[in-house]
């Protein structure tokens, strides 16, 4: 069993109900392939350092699971055929962070 | 006795040829990201990273920051991570 932290961003022409959809189906994948996910964080709204796609902004989400590595390869085949995912990035973490981190959004702001 | 005589000898030749010699004050910094209160460093956190970073968006080398060698093989590793989730840039022009 590994830890696992994946984020992944996501276009911005959805709904906040087609993101729902999207972030649940992630979040299913995963528990589908004997994996637990520890902690959710989201970030928002965010400016792309560069156009992806043609699109200058992305909502993004970062998750902490874990579990083996055929859950972060069905992940992964998923978010590679999904048009909505415009980048993913999963790697490694020795810890589950306590505090969130300087990026998540506040409670406030949501 | 015959010794500190030499030494106060060898103190006057020493002045003399101060242009050759090394500095009294030693020019040595030390590294910003190892020790006690050093920062983690992450690729979420952007503002540590944008500090080591031209305004070209290449990296800066380590002998310009004073970064130990091994703190700079994780922060290259971090900075790439974020280049990839577009949370830094790989060029700007």
């Amino acid at each position: 069993m590994n830890i696992y932290e994946h984020t992944c961003i996501l276009s911005q022409n959805l709904n906040p109900k087609d993101l729902k959809d999207i972030r649940t189906k992630i979040e299913t994948i995963i528990e589908k392939n004997q994996g637990k996910i520890e902690k959710v964080e989201d970030w928002g709204l965010r400016n792309l350092a560069y156009p992806i796609k043609k699109f200058k902004k992305g909502y993004y989400s970062n998750i902490f699971f874990s579990g083996s590595g055929t859950a972060v390869f069905e992940l992964e085949k998923f978010e590679r055929i999904d048009e909505n995912v415009l980048r993913f990035l999963t790697f490694k973490v020795k810890e589950v962070p306590k505090e969130n981190s300087e990026l998540c959004l506040k409670e406030e702001n949501k | 006795m015959i010794r500190k005589n030499f030494k106060k000898t060898k103190k006057k030749t020493n002045s003399n040829l101060m242009l050759f010699q090394k500095p009294a004050i030693k020019f040595k910094r030390e590294c910003p990201l190892s020790g006690k209160n050093a920062p983690i460093i992450n690729y979420k956190n952007i503002k540590l990273l944008q500090k080591y970073i031209s305004e070209t968006g290449k990296m800066l080398p380590s002998r310009i920051t004073s970064v130990s060698y091994s703190k700079q093989k994780e922060l290259s590793s971090e900075i790439k991570k974020a280049r990839i989730l577009a949370l830094l840039p790989f060029t700007n022009d």
